[in-house]
């Protein structure tokens, strides 16, 4: 039976969210370089769906009823690595060998993790049609699970995205959930100077989806937006999560850099300010 | 020789009212009869691909995902991991040219059990360049954990469908619509994957073929045995995974070699052949007969089959200078 949503306190989430932002720092240090802006950033939002939201068994990630999380940003993998550490889903010691050679935690993320893998989303574009098609058969079986969809803001871009966006509706699936990862962030900076994208959340509306706009740091917002989601009938919902890149650590919050070189001095200043937070 | 183009599949209505024999879609009718998995993708060319007759006994299995290839593959990977049997439907050139790296990643590399139904394979297309599928095996040969299935034709078109069901995981389907019925002199083929079917013996030479190209090498072989030649026609109805030693151990009792396919000589048959031979140490007189790398344009099967040498004659022409060049 589904167990949503989970019983957890803003204070827990919060203190959750910042072992798991420290956790992003040093596994983005270890190699000096990485997307340490848009995990910080969306730190806040996979703890609120991974321990608030999300009907999951972290003792069996492939158990059949479990909701599906697609991370169609897979290159937001300290993130999403340390959050299932966090969960517990995969162990904590594991984090250590992010990116390295022979490592299941790769740079993008891929199913050699495991089942907690819903699909391998590298190539942007691609994780939402996948997880319709997940909903279709939810659907067909009469199943009770829900799927939950991180796509990036530059993915709106992605023609693929519209596709899916556009047969979600038609379909009347109110098993999905986007999430759209509004970070502005993109390889060559901010959205906005390679294209302008807004109105996203008209967009949404005009192809038929129920959309509601959150303030991506805010707990109470995004618990809100998820109950609203899980009651909205024939229609899939979009939830456009404002998040700011490198949020936490007030040395990095706010700079806009895809792929982010982060010294060990940076690093470990970074870490301190997250132990003040 | 088939056209493949019938007014009649493209009405307002979506009802096929062409007059040909639908052997994959009753063959997908009646899989689906066996198996409850098995559900129905459409890109908005359902009569076109045969399956309106699954449409219409199996309306809740059936979707048409519209005009929209690179979703309608995500969305077939979806429900695969639900644990439904995807068939999925488009021309093999949309399929392969816009979708491939949907196919690559959300298919062929988790190996799921997804059923890729291309139609119009080759030049069999009046609707010109921009339909014909002619580097499509090559590239799909190129994917891990894909298997290739292209049926010889009415023959075999049920056990390759049949084949392709009941094999667990990716397979790329390529399928051609035969014009006219199987009359009572006509045996069904089976289709064993992974296994090259020798259709006719001889000592002299063998043809390799595929799909189409089958028939064309049959009478070729006909004719030749007529002047004494005694040529094999072998047909390669799973270009992956290929049967190697079937390939080889008929390639080494002949002195010459032909591949024959309604698809480029580049990647597909007759380079799979080729490699085989090489890395087996078999050392034949050799010649490729396909799409000589370049595009066609519309016209009827016929015209376009002569004019680009996927023809019995051509391939005689070829076996004979290949046997005259002692």
């Amino acid at each position: 039976m589904p167990n949503r949503p989970n019983t957890i306190s803003n204070e827990e989430l919060e203190e959750t969210a910042r072992a798991i932002r420290k956790n992003v720092v040093r596994m983005v240090a270890r190699n000096g370089q990485g997307y340490v802006q848009q995990g910080l950033g969306a730190a806040d939002l996979f703890t609120t769906l991974y321990f608030y939201e999300a009907n999951l068994d972290p003792e069996k990630s492939d158990w059949n009823e479990r909701d599906r999380i697609f991370l169609s940003t897979a290159h937001n993998s300290a993130l999403f690595h340390a959050t299932l550490a966090q969960r517990g889903i995969i162990p904590i010691k594991s984090l250590a060998t992010y990116t390295k050679d022979g490592s299941s935690l790769e740079i993008n993320v891929s199913e050699r993790l495991g089942a907690i893998v819903e699909a391998t989303c590298g190539s942007l574009g691609q994780g939402l049609s996948v997880a319709v098609g997940v909903c279709l058969s939810a659907k067909r079986h009469k199943k009770n699970y829900r799927s939950y969809v991180i796509l990036g803001d530059g993915e709106l871009q992605e023609g693929q995205t519209w596709e899916a966006v556009m047969f979600a509706a038609s379909r009347n699936l109110n098993n999905l959930c986007l999430m759209v990862d509004l970070n502005e962030l993109q390889v060559e900076g901010h959205t906005n100077k390679v294209m302008e994208m807004e109105p996203i959340e008209e967009k949404f509306k005009s192809f038929g989806w129920k959309t509601i706009s959150v303030d991506g740091h805010k707990f109470t917002a995004m618990r809100n937006a998820f109950d609203l989601a899980r009651n909205i009938s024939k229609k899939p919902t979009v939830i456009i999560v404002k998040t700011i890149p490198g949020k936490g650590a007030p040395s990095l919050e706010g700079k806009m850099s895809h792929n982010m070189v982060l010294p060990k001095k940076a690093a470990e200043i970074a870490l301190k300010e997250l132990e003040l937070l | 020789m088939t056209d493949e183009l019938h007014l009649g599949d493209f009405t307002s209505n979506a009802f096929s009212s062409a007059n040909i024999p639908k052997y994959y879609g009753e063959t997908l009718v009646k899989l689906a009869r066996e198996k409850a998995e098995i559900v129905v993708l459409s890109g908005d060319l359902t009569p076109a691909t045969e399956c309106d007759l699954f449409r219409d006994n199996f309306p809740n299995r059936f979707f048409n995902t519209g005009i929209a290839e690179a979703n309608m593959i995500g969305v077939s990977a979806g429900m695969a991991r639900s644990g439904d049997i995807p068939f999925v439907h488009s021309f093999s050139v949309f399929l392969n040219r816009r979708a491939l790296d949907q196919i690559a990643m959300q298919i062929a590399y988790p190996n799921l059990n997804v059923k890729l139904c291309g139609f119009l394979p080759g030049l069999t297309t009046l609707l010109g360049v921009s339909h014909q599928a002619i580097e499509d095996n090559s590239v799909m040969r190129s994917l891990p954990n894909m298997a290739i299935i292209e049926p010889c034709g009415a023959r075999q078109i049920e056990s390759a469908v049949r084949a392709a069901a009941n094999y667990k995981g990716p397979v790329y389907l390529r399928m051609h619509r035969p014009s006219t019925a199987l009359t009572t002199k006509d045996s069904l083929l089976p289709l064993e994957i992974g296994k090259g079917q020798l259709l006719v013996k001889g000592n002299d030479a063998i043809i390799f073929a595929m799909g189409h190209m089958v028939q064309e090498a049959l009478t070729a072989s006909e004719e030749l045995s007529r002047k004494g030649v005694k040529v094999a026609v072998a047909n390669i109805h799973t270009l992956k995974p290929l049967d190697i030693d079937f390939i080889i151990k008929h390639s080494r009792q002949v002195s010459a070699i032909i591949t024959a396919e309604n698809h480029s000589i580049i990647g597909g048959l007759g380079s799979a052949v080729a490699e085989t031979l090489l890395e087996g140490n078999v050392s034949r007189k050799f010649k490729r007969i396909g799409i000589e790398d370049t595009f066609a344009e519309g016209g009827s099967t016929n015209f376009l089959f002569k004019k680009y040498g996927l023809t019995s004659t051509k391939i005689i022409d070829e076996l004979e200078k290949l046997l005259d060049s002692y």
